[in-house]
């Protein structure tokens, strides 16, 4: 059957796309790489077209897959995708700085991989939305993480970058361990690594005379393992020691990679293994409870130690976390009764496309001004508003939206998060929520006053290119525009009156 | 009828404003142009769908749907909002025609142009919405809007405190109808008047939390249309352009909220305890104003007052369960007010920004077609028999008679007080000899200033006249009007309302046309508003007190306690967090560790 396989020639594309570039790099004389960015924005922006015309459903047995192509699958590829293309626009930005940092024999020689690898990681990312077994998550996660430790450590003449990438191989090492020390447990529970078949025999081996009746602490141990591992990944506090150092030392346009695609892929794996238990009475409780503690941790961590902090780069990266923290504020306000995941899964899939936009953008911004002004601190934005107008603007947009201004995409996802916790009347949680968007407006604001009332230290404009602008332009344009009519981002996604799709395990009553 | 039509009318002039504050802000006479050729589009289109009949499908685009809340963007045509456009794009397009002299030297021309192209599209938007939610957005917009004109002048630190005030007190009367809101919607489940109209009746919601709604709903309505105690920025308003004082606080902007409470009457009916309050908040405001309006000088302010005052009434008709009388006056109200700010704008103009009344006099002989326009307008406004205001307030009167006496009583001495200070107005300003210099050079505008006022004065006429003003508000409306004639009292009312319109023209003219050959003669009159100004001080006491009492409030409690305490708080447990990042690399394994043995152990071993 052709047709169910053609989500899958996204991959393969993209897969194709890396192999090229690298061989080109392998093969050819060394010179300026810009053109393999450019190359890589356009065709992943085909593939990303392309990407709506391929059919959602799996068609296949949903019990014998490894793939699934549900229409999550397919918005958390185009997640991927999206976020790769602007990756690519800020590596051509960041380029002068890269070159810098890496010995050559000529200028621009040795860039080659920092082009090619993040299409590498996209493929990655995009296989781990789709995957609905343990091998798989475990091949795609690995794909993502082993490019992702080459990035950070890219600049291989500054020590920061360096110093970052050492500290990601050995935390995120540890954390690996956790997720195949988890998958065992749970094999070995179950005899299973298919997800949707760990939903079938999970309630009898649970029920009264199955093997697992009365020791749901082995279950509940390797769910601990998984979710340990996962929150590694998308950087929940107390997991979360490693993001500041690594966020900060990491080249940015890797740093701005790291915080969206690394963030939205483990969400999107942590969704589908919390849908196999979070239905089982006797285990939903304590997994929801602990959730509900990673939110508030994470919450109040991201955003009140992001407070204090006079660098960009590193205020956002403790922003990322804090917004880990509203996304795991949607995890813990799953109803088990309800059946299926479509409003938890609606609120992240909103929220982290939100986030994409808002993120990148001013990720995209702090790349260029901070090439103009040699430095990423707060200060280095001074008085922006008269040195580049435009870009000011697409920065004071990034900021009202992760602050979560009314009629901006962030303001949307934060509705939607709260929305969840508010109909499981989790109101504890909305309350720590809603005093971290109170200190969000502090430091986010703070850089829009820098930008708008403080003098600048320096009078040079700031100049970017045409595709940087463009770049700009179509983010804060998306961002008003899902703000203000988000139906049409909500269509995309599975709500209680589509057709339940791929692995939705019978409720439990 | 075509969809297309009550869109066009809405986007129409969002689009002029556009392009005017974007692309044409430095060239003052294609902005003017554009501006104008948008107004007179929308009054075209305006009629246009008055003349075709109600669509039969709801007008709307999805825009927000979350599970329990539907917020559609959608238009609402019918006969109540038909009425209010042609209100509005009619005086709309008028005032634009009339501003383009009014406006000619102006530096800011097309900041000017654009902003009233914004407003309109903000009053249309109000008068279109079929929710609640979508009003309250172009509400606000309308506030800011008026806000931008207001403060046109902005370099000026009176106007630009002016705007600034009205801003303000404006958002107090939101807040309330916010809440309002919010109580309806919850109760309810939707925020879409037919809708909420279809299901309110079912729901058996007790008396005292429609009260509340209500009233809280109310608020709004107290805030844009300027009823007690919200009043205060009405006539200071006055500081913007004479166009501005015509189009927004005499026709549209201040019939807002009137509007707003037509358009749920069938709420307001559900509650009497509700009706009452808003029957006397609107006559006591109509009595309050009219009081006032007697010691002004200030031609504009005198107009500002009496503004109030004839707001009152309506506000006060719609606390009568007589919607279609209030909708019927600010119909006639609109056009013969327009038209009195629009002649004073003329009278201002010509004598070189001169505002005050007593340095005017004589002008009718000089200014001859504002003098005829302009006594048209001023007897419509005080009722003269045969003139549209007389059978529009005639109603609301003959509504409070039939339903309370003492309402019916104020309503009647209000009209009294209004023949007396529009006569004081009318005999200073346009009889006797010119009391300055200015005054000796009136002269009348050019033709875009005198059409819109000879058409305004023609409207003024004959826009009350039963047969035309019941034609115009629909048949529903109309039966409403019908049924008030029918209800008895009609012949007493008329004659009581025609002698107060007597007397107090009488009394006026004895005290002022003797005062305009002798202005020292007005000396007893002082007396009386020295008497005002007491009160006006012990107002402004309390509002002292109150401010210090609040600023107290404001300086210790919330801003030394609970932001100070609060921001300081949050930022040293942030600094605190920050020295758990120390960079080593152990330590966050370790940490790492810590957290994962803590979590197992909650989630397994506990």
């Amino acid at each position: 059957m052709p047709a169910p396989l053609a989500p899958l020639t996204l991959e393969i594309v993209v897969l194709l796309l890396g192999i090229v570039l690298l061989g080109f790099e392998s093969f050819s004389k060394g010179g300026d790489r810009g053109w393999m960015a450019r190359w890589s924005v356009a065709i992943l922006s085909v593939v990303f077209a392309w990407s709506f015309f391929t059919t959602g459903d799996t068609g296949v047995d949903p019990s014998h897959a490894f793939y699934c192509a549900d229409p999550l699958a397919l918005f958390f590829k185009r997640i991927a995708l999206l976020t790769t293309i602007i990756v690519m626009v800020i590596s051509l930005e960041f380029r002068p700085v890269l070159e810098k940092f890496i010995p050559g024999i000529q200028p621009g020689s040795g860039t080659g991989e920092f082009f090619a690898l993040p299409v590498f990681t996209c493929a990655g990312l995009m296989f781990m939305a789709s995957a609905v077994d343990f091998l798989l998550i475990f091949v795609a996660l690995e794909l993502v993480t082993i490019s992702f430790y080459v990035l950070v450590a890219y600049m291989r003449r500054q020590n920061a970058s360096l110093e970052a990438g050492v500290k990601y191989l050995i935390l995120g090492a540890l954390s690996t361990g956790f997720l195949v020390y988890g998958i065992t447990w749970i094999f070995g529970l179950t005899g299973e690594t298919n997800l949707a078949r760990i939903t079938q025999v999970l309630p009898s081996l649970l029920a009264e005379g199955g093997r697992l009746h009365g020791s749901e602490s082995a279950l509940l141990f390797a769910l601990m393992l998984l979710l340990i591992a996962l929150g590694f990944k998308v950087a929940a506090a107390p997991l979360q020691f490693w993001v500041p150092d690594v966020y900060q030392g990491a080249p940015t346009p890797v740093t701005a990679f790291l915080s969206v695609g690394s963030k939205a892929a483990g969400f999107i794996v942590l969704a589908r293994v919390l849908q196999t238990v979070v239905f089982l009475p006797s285990i939903a409780p304590k997994v929801l409870s602990v959730l509900g503690l990673l939110a508030v941790l994470t919450l109040l961590y991201g955003n009140l130690a992001a407070l204090p902090q006079d660098n960009l780069k590193r205020m956002l990266a403790y922003s990322s976390i804090g917004h880990a923290g509203y996304l795991l504020v949607a995890f813990a306000s799953i109803d088990p009764a309800a059946g299926n995941l479509y409003r938890t899964q609606t609120a992240i899939g909103f929220y982290l496309f939100g986030y994409l936009l808002m993120t990148l953008l001013s990720f995209l911004v702090m790349t260029v001004v901070s090439r103009h002004s040699r430095g990423d601190d707060i200060v280095h934005f001074n008085g922006l508003s008269k040195r580049s107008p435009f870009l000011a603007f697409g920065m004071l947009i990034a900021m009202l939206s992760l602050a979560g201004i009314p009629f901006t995409a962030g303001f949307y996802g934060k509705l939607l998060v709260f929305s969840t916790a508010i109909a499981r009347q989790n109101f504890l949680l909305v309350s720590v929520g809603i005093i971290t968007v109170a200190a969000g407006f502090y430091f986010y604001l703070k850089v829009v006053s820098a930008m708008y009332w403080k003098e600048p230290t320096e009078d040079q404009p700031v100049t970017a290119s045409g595709l940087t602008k463009f770049t700009v332009a179509a983010l804060c344009t998306a961002i008003f525009y899902f703000g203000i009519f988000p139906q049409s981002l909500l269509s995309m996604l599975p709500s209680d009156k589509a057709a339940p799709v791929a692995v939705s395990p019978a409720p439990h009553k | 009828m075509d969809p297309h039509l009550p869109w066009f009318v809405l986007l129409n002039p969002l689009l002029t404003a556009a392009l005017i504050h974007l692309a044409l802000r430095r060239a003052p006479a294609a902005a003017t142009g554009l501006s104008v050729l948008s107004a007179v589009l929308g009054l075209i289109t305006a009629i246009g769908i008055w003349f075709s009949g109600t669509p039969s499908a709801p007008i709307e685009i999805s825009w927000i749907q979350l599970a329990s809340l539907r917020i559609p963007i959608g238009l609402l045509v019918d006969p109540l909002s038909k009425v209010m456009l042609l209100v509005v794009t009619g005086v709309g397009a008028l005032v634009h025609i009339y501003s383009t002299v009014y406006m000619a030297k102006d530096e800011s021309k097309g900041r000017f142009f654009g902003n009233l192209s914004l407003f309109m599209f903000s009053m249309l938007g109000i008068v279109l919405a079929n929710n609640f939610a979508m009003m309250f957005i172009f509400w606000e917009l309308v506030g800011v809007s008026s806000y931008l004109l207001i403060g046109h002048w902005f370099t000026r630190d009176s106007a630009a405190a002016a705007a600034n005030k009205a801003f303000l007190t404006n958002r107090i009367g939101d807040f309330g109808f916010m809440l309002g809101i919010l109580l309806l919607w919850s109760a309810s489940g939707t925020v879409v008047f037919p809708e909420l109209a279809a299901k309110i009746g079912s729901l058996n919601l007790s008396a005292g939390f429609l009260t509340a709604a209500v009233l809280l709903v109310f608020c709004g309505a107290v805030g844009k249309s300027a009823q007690l105690p919200l009043h205060v920025w009405l006539p200071d308003a006055m500081e913007g352009p004479t166009p501005v004082s015509a189009l927004i606080h005499a026709a549209t902007m201040v019939a807002a909220g009137v509007y707003m409470l037509a358009r749920i009457s069938f709420l307001i009916t559900l509650s009497p305890a509700a009706q009452s309050v808003i029957a006397w908040i609107g006559i006591l405001t109509a009595v309050f104003a009219a009081l006032l309006a007697t010691q002004q000088d200030d031609i504009k302010r005198i107009l500002a007052y009496s503004t109030l005052s004839q707001l009152g009434y309506m506000v006060s008709a719609i606390g009568l369960a007589a919607p279609g009388a209030a909708m019927f006056h600010l119909f006639t109200h609109a056009f013969f007010k327009a038209l009195l700010f629009l002649g004073a704008g003329a009278i201002i103009h010509a004598l070189h920004h001169e505002q005050n009344i007593w340095k005017m006099g004589g002008l009718a002989k000089s200014m001859r077609l504002t003098f005829l326009t302009f006594a048209l307008g001023y007897l419509a406004l005080i009722g003269c028999p045969g003139l549209s205001g007389f059978f529009s307030k005639d109603l609301i009167l003959l509504a409070a008679w039939q339903q309370s006496k003492p309402v019916f009583a104020l309503g009647l001495f209000t009209a009294l007080l209004t023949a007396f200070y529009m006569t004081r107005l009318f005999v200073v300003v346009f009889l006797g000899q010119p009391r300055s210099a200015a005054a000796e050079h009136g002269h009348d505008g050019p033709v875009a200033m005198t059409a819109p006022l000879t058409l305004l004065a023609l409207l003024s006429v004959v826009a009350g006249w039963p047969f035309i003003g019941h034609t115009l508000m629909g048949h529903d409306l109309a039966e409403g009007l019908h049924k008030i004639h029918a209800g008895g009292g009609a012949e007493t009312v008329m004659s009581l309302a025609t002698a107060a319109f007597f007397v107090g023209g009488a009394i006026a003219l004895a005290l002022y046309s003797k005062a305009k050959r002798d202005p020292l003669r007005i000396a007893p009159l002082q007396n009386k508003f020295y008497i005002d100004e007491i009160y006006a001080a012990f107002i402004s006491a309390t509002q002292d007190l109150l401010a210090s009492v609040s600023n107290w409030i404001d300086r210790w409690i919330l801003d030394g306690m609970l932001v100070r305490g609060l921001s300081g708080a949050t930022w040293g447990t942030g600094f605190l967090l920050r020295f758990l990042q120390f960079g080593n690399l152990q330590a966050y394994a370790f940490l790492f560790g810590l957290g994962v043995v803590v979590l197992i152990y909650l989630m397994a071993l506990r």
